[in-house]
């Protein structure tokens, strides 16, 4: 919102305040000025010139040298616009003047002038266009002033732009500062002024308003008050200067001098008003009703058919529908150059009807802003009187005697106790009763000291945000001022320890970063296909930003797929990757939150080389056993014994695949990616992944950790090797001779799978190397040869397989 | 300068010749390159002769360091030219680099979350969770955000498609405000990191989601002056002992009184600059007096205790201590980006 400085001092005395000051008060109280702009300055060294000659530049065909009487001063200036000529009433930059708006820089950054040669002629200032001087978008050529304009006076002061804008944001409690006076008063507050009371001068003149109108309002919980006045023999036409300035001041079109001073008076005192043209109110009678059952559409003055739906609350006539109530009204009764009867409104609607009303018709205007925020309800008289004073005033309108005002119920100010002690307590202060007084008072709200620590605060109606005792703690607190507030920090550490986090999440990252993995982040916005295609009970949105993230993942695969693209794309091939993240589902059943449960995962991402090139070795590319290893790594780190991989050829998202078990339960997932996933992002190399269930995984955590005496004796290692049909699995050769050595088994792995010369063929020769031990002694080579001859047998009889040779 | 230079240059020549030396005459050569009489070091010594006198202390005092280190160097070099293996002479380079390997990291989003929950751990505060697919209940109404009020406007929310309800995802982790004191009774010291969601179009300065951490503290007598001297050891710890900060007057339904909090601008020292938007300060979180109609929600007597919350977007954060210019980098996953924190 933009506030205007040259208003504000309408409403309160600023002399001898800097604008600077004015924006960090505001800023301080809580009314937010995020920037500011004055125009008085920002003129500086321009002023209005006339043209007196051009000649041709002696050397650039395109540019002309003018002679511009600047005021009692002749200048040369060099110019090279295609309309300049003389006798031209023109905007002049003199030597030292700020260009705001440089037409050449892509940026448009602004530039000192400085005194120049332009081709060998000297140039003593600069003709500016609307572009240059940052007050229009025409850049084809210099400005041109009508004849009113004088040589030598500053632009500023020709353009009425000697004020200074505040661009304000506002937070949505602060409805009382949405206009001028509420600016204004927190602004007396900050600098101790007294606001200026300006009387109203109106004269009432012809036959009462209530011989020509009636009012009735029919749905009052809608609209608490209803005000109205009448303007006669209005003139409607454009508006004067000041008003026209004023509107257009904080960047409101201007239209007439009716509507123009309906606008004016809500940018002053906060109240939107609406103007009807009587003639076209059949009966001469409003009605404020909800919509009847056939009444569904409405042309609104922006020429847009609305749908109405029956909770809204209309302004009708006998007949018809004339407006919109708080938000617009219609083309049927607006203000036109033929109106001469002008009715005034000046209501009062319910929030959150006029919220919803809003919201429906996705019409926000300045009136429905203000009303779904809450306006004053003891403002409505004093906004007509002041518009009935400038129609009055601007259009040679007579004021008919008397005010139509319907209320509900008189709107008093509320009564709020306020405790002392309350207040120093919340804002950890040591204010005094009188302190308190003195800075409520400041911002109009009347006390009354019922005992030494009790204060009865009067809270006026145009504060509709305050109602309890902590809001006006809050007040007292932003007016006293949060930085005169001292710093306490004695904070008895007693810790909650009720609060643990999810350490293991931390622990995991941990681990995975010093494995050499990045930690990814990805969007968990999807495309509901893709969610769809890994999970149809997938979670949807209802108003999703784009077709592309209109449902929560249900997997982290697509986000990392989508990495892998990015690096891809930007030459880096080798990726070790992971994220922790939630994937979201509808479940059957009833949950925390309605039917979705959101389940943490981890994934893991390889692609590219396992170990990169390096002088003397080849590189070697990432495989499934590598996922496995990764894999494997975190489950070892979880302190799991044992767990189960079973491995698919293709799945609808893996060419090789593997379904990680542990007691039973399945985990997790994992394999090479298949192709048509990875063309989709032009992926064109391997990408292994696997995403595995934290919440399960973290259960089966082992969290108790005992400490096992280490063993006394050392372990022997053997190596065995059975040729053994192709398709024998070893890890299921593996489990039988870990069964076979029973007690003593430490240990195996497998060193070596070789197929080819000296192997039948169809058969496969595969080396185990293992470690046993014993807790009482060290094994003796009939201990070992005991062993060997036992896992022969169990080996023969359950693969058919055979002892290649034995070394220990 | 221009001596200093000289003196480091001279330094990292001489220390990379020394890796070089293989025999005796290497080393002779050596000796009478950098430490004879007429040596570089030697003309260096001669060039100090010439420098101001105000210098003249402290680049002394660097040239006999250099001496000292060179010569130590160089003796030692000469001793064990004897002892190399007549095999790894020549046949193993021993300048190439190491083999490339891996180096993981976290995400910056999760080191600057450690860092926020590492500085509010060490002062009792304890850590909790909660669902990112929320209830009207707990994201708004429980947080004193009646229906049909423009507060929810000032968060623009994404709904979930449900037959069975009104579900949101939930636009900041405050609804864990209130999970937390459902299920526990005061005091309660708590902070709340998650990942939250606006419906806002994406952007340098804005994506469809981002992290927060919330902290909340409900006790007896917890005022708004413990909560500016809380944040000012935040800020301290996180930006810098010089961090300056400024709480202005703001709104949020679930606090009262309610402030922003600015801290002074790192990157220009208050003067202004694009970053600041020239104002000199950088807003870095909201906080307040948890509002008593949130007391009542959860069933806390308003009387008896009172508490503040405080809530930072972890990527903002990022954003200012790192000098990022766009959000979506953060969500990208490049790696050139990924391996700079
Ligand atoms: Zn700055």
């Amino acid at each position: 919102m933009k506030i205007s400085r040259k208003w504000l001092q309408q409403l309160v005395d600023l002399s001898g305040v800097k604008d600077d000051d004015i924006a960090s008060r505001l800023t301080m109280l809580g009314v937010e000025v995020e920037s500011y702009e004055n125009f008085a300055t920002k003129y500086d060294g321009f002023i209005v010139g006339v043209v007196l000659e051009v000649e041709k530049h002696p050397n650039a065909d395109k540019l002309k040298v003018c002679k511009v009487d600047v005021g009692g001063e002749v200048k040369s200036i060099v110019c090279g616009a295609p309309n300049v000529a003389a006798g031209q009433k023109v905007p002049v930059g003199l030597v030292g003047a700020m260009v705001p708006h440089n037409q050449h820089d892509p940026d448009g950054k602004p530039f000192q002038l400085t005194r120049a040669k332009i081709r060998g002629v000297e140039s003593e200032g600069m003709i500016c266009s609307a572009n240059e001087l940052g007050l229009g978008d025409d850049k084809s050529g210099i400005m041109v002033f009508d004849g009113a304009a004088n040589q030598g006076t500053p632009l500023s002061d020709y353009l009425g732009l000697n004020d200074t804008v505040f661009e304000i944001s506002l937070t949505p409690n602060r409805a009382d500062c949405l206009s001028h006076l509420g600016v204004a008063r927190e602004l007396a507050a900050a600098f101790s002024k007294k606001p200026i009371q300006k009387r109203v001068k109106i004269t009432e003149d012809g036959p009462s308003i209530n011989e020509s109108v009636k009012v009735d309002v029919a749905a009052q919980d809608l609209c608490p008050r209803y005000s109205a006045r009448l303007v006669r023999k209005v003139k409607v036409g454009p508006s004067p200067k000041w008003l026209k300035d004023g509107v257009e001041s904080v960047g409101i079109r201007s239209i007439n001098n009716v509507v123009d001073a309906t606008n004016f008076v809500m940018l002053e005192l906060g109240q939107p008003l609406h103007a009807f043209d009587l003639k076209r109110i059949t009966g001469h009678k409003i009605i404020v009703r909800r919509p009847a059952k056939d009444e569904t559409k409405f042309t609104t003055l922006d020429a847009k058919e609305r749908n109405i739906t029956p909770d809204m609350v209309m302004i009708c006539d006998r007949e018809k529908i004339v407006a919109i109530g708080g938000v617009m009204g219609g083309m049927n009764s607006e203000i036109s150059e033929d109106t001469t009867e002008v009715l005034i409104e000046s209501a009062n609607f319910n929030q959150s009807s006029i919220r919803r009303t809003s919201k429906a018709l996705g019409l926000s205007t300045e009136a429905s802003y203000r009303f779904e925020r809450g306006v004053d309800p003891n403002l409505t008289i004093r906004a007509l009187d002041r518009v009935s004073e400038i129609i009055a005033q601007t259009s040679g309108g007579k004021l008919a005697p008397g005010i139509i005002d319907i209320a509900a119920t008189k709107f008093l100010p509320k009564r709020v106790e306020l405790h002392v002690d309350h207040v120093n307590r919340l804002l950890g202060t040591r204010l005094a009763t009188g302190e308190i007084i003195r800075v409520l008072e400041s911002i109009e709200i009347p006390c009354d000291k019922k005992s030494e620590t009790v204060i009865m605060c009067s809270v006026p109606t145009f504060r509709g945000d305050i109602e309890r005792d902590v809001d006006l703690i809050e007040e007292v607190g932003r007016v006293y001022g949060y930085e005169q507030i001292a710093d306490s920090f004695q904070t008895k550490l007693n810790f909650d320890t009720r609060f643990h986090g999810n350490t293991s999440l931390d622990e995991l990252r941990d681990l995975l970063a010093g494995a050499g993995f990045n930690e990814i982040m990805t969007n968990s916005l999807q495309p509901a296909d893709v969610a769809g295609f890994h999970d149809t009970a997938f979670v949807a949105l209802a108003n999703p930003i784009s077709e592309d993230m209109a449902a929560m993942r249900t997997t982290l695969l697509p986000g990392a797929l989508q990495t892998v693209g990015v690096n891809l794309a930007h030459g880096l091939k080798d990726m070790k990757l992971f994220e922790i993240g939630r994937v979201y589902v509808v479940s059957e059943k009833e949950q925390v939150i309605g039917r979705f449960v959101e389940s943490p995962k981890v994934s893991i991402v390889l692609s590219g080389a396992a170990d990169p090139t390096s002088f003397d070795r080849k590189e070697s590319k990432f495989d499934i056993f590598d996922l496995k290893t990764e894999i494997e790594r975190l489950l070892t780190f979880l302190k799991l014994d044992s767990w189960d991989f079973i491995s698919y050829d293709t799945t609808k998202e893996y060419e090789q695949s593997l379904k990680l078990f542990v007691n039973g339960m399945e985990l997790g997932i994992g394999g090479r990616v298949g192709k048509a996933a990875l063309q989709k992002l032009s992926v064109d190399q391997d990408v292994y992944f696997a995403e595995l269930d934290l919440t399960s995984l973290l259960a089966l955590r082992k969290s108790t950790k005992r400490f096992k005496t280490l063993p006394k004796f050392p372990f022997a290692s053997i190596d065995l090797s059975f040729i053994v049909e192709g398709q024998t699995p070893a890890a299921e050769m593996m489990n039988a001779l870990r069964n076979a050595a029973g007690e003593m088994f430490r240990d195996i792995s497998v060193f070596d799978i070789y197929s080819g010369e000296g192997i039948p063929d169809g058969k496969k020769s595969i080396a185990f190397s293992m470690a046993l031990g014993s807790e009482e002694r060290t094994l003796n080579d009939g201990d070992i040869a005991g062993f060997i001859e036992k896992a022969e047998k169990t080996m023969k009889v359950k693969f058919s397989a055979e002892l290649r040779r034995q070394k220990n | 300068m221009e001596m200093l230079e000289e003196i480091q240059k001279l330094k990292d020549e001489a220390t990379s010749a020394l890796g070089t030396l293989k025999s005796t005459d290497d080393a002779e050569n050596f000796r009478l390159r950098y430490l004879s009489r007429k040596g570089a070091l030697a003309q260096l010594f001669e060039k100090l002769k010439e420098v101001p006198k105000e210098n003249k202390p402290a680049l002394g005092k660097s040239l006999n360091e250099l001496r000292t280190f060179l010569e130590n160097e160089f003796e030692t070099s000469r001793n064990n030219l004897g002892s190399k293996s007549p095999t790894s002479d020549g046949s193993l380079d021993l300048s190439i680099p190491g083999r490339k390997r891996y180096t993981g990291r976290k995400h910056p989003l999760t080191q600057t979350a450690d860092e926020i929950k590492r500085i509010f751990t060490n002062i009792g505060f304890g850590i909790a969770d909660g669902p990112e697919i929320e209830d009207d209940y707990h994201n708004f109404e429980a947080l004193n955000f009646p229906p049909d009020h423009p507060a929810r406007d000032m968060q623009d929310t994404f709904f979930v498609k449900s037959e069975e309800g009104k579900y949101v995802l939930r636009t900041h982790t405050s609804g864990v405000q209130i999970r937390v004191m459902e299920n526990n009774k005061p005091p309660v010291r708590v902070m709340m990191p998650g990942r939250v969601y606006r419906n806002e179009a994406i952007s340098a300065r804005s994506y469809c989601l981002f992290h927060q951490v919330e902290g909340l503290y409900v006790d007896k007598n917890v005022s708004l002056a413990e909560l500016k001297g809380t944040i000012a050891y935040f800020a301290k710890e996180f930006f810098n002992e010089e961090a300056k900060l400024r709480f202005r007057p703001s709104y949020f339904p679930f606090t009262e009184p309610s402030a922003e909090v600015d801290v002074n601008c790192f990157i220009c020292g208050g003067k202004g600059c694009k970053i600041c938007k020239y104002s000199g300060w950088l807003e870095i979180m909201g906080c307040g007096m948890v509002d008593p109609n949130v007391f009542k929600a959860v069933k806390y007597d308003e009387n008896e205790v009172s508490g503040y919350a405080f809530g930072m977007g972890i990527e903002r954060l990022a954003l200012l201590r790192y000098g990022i210019d766009d959000i979506r980098l953060f969500f990208e996953n490049d790696l050139r980006f990924l391996n700079q924190f």
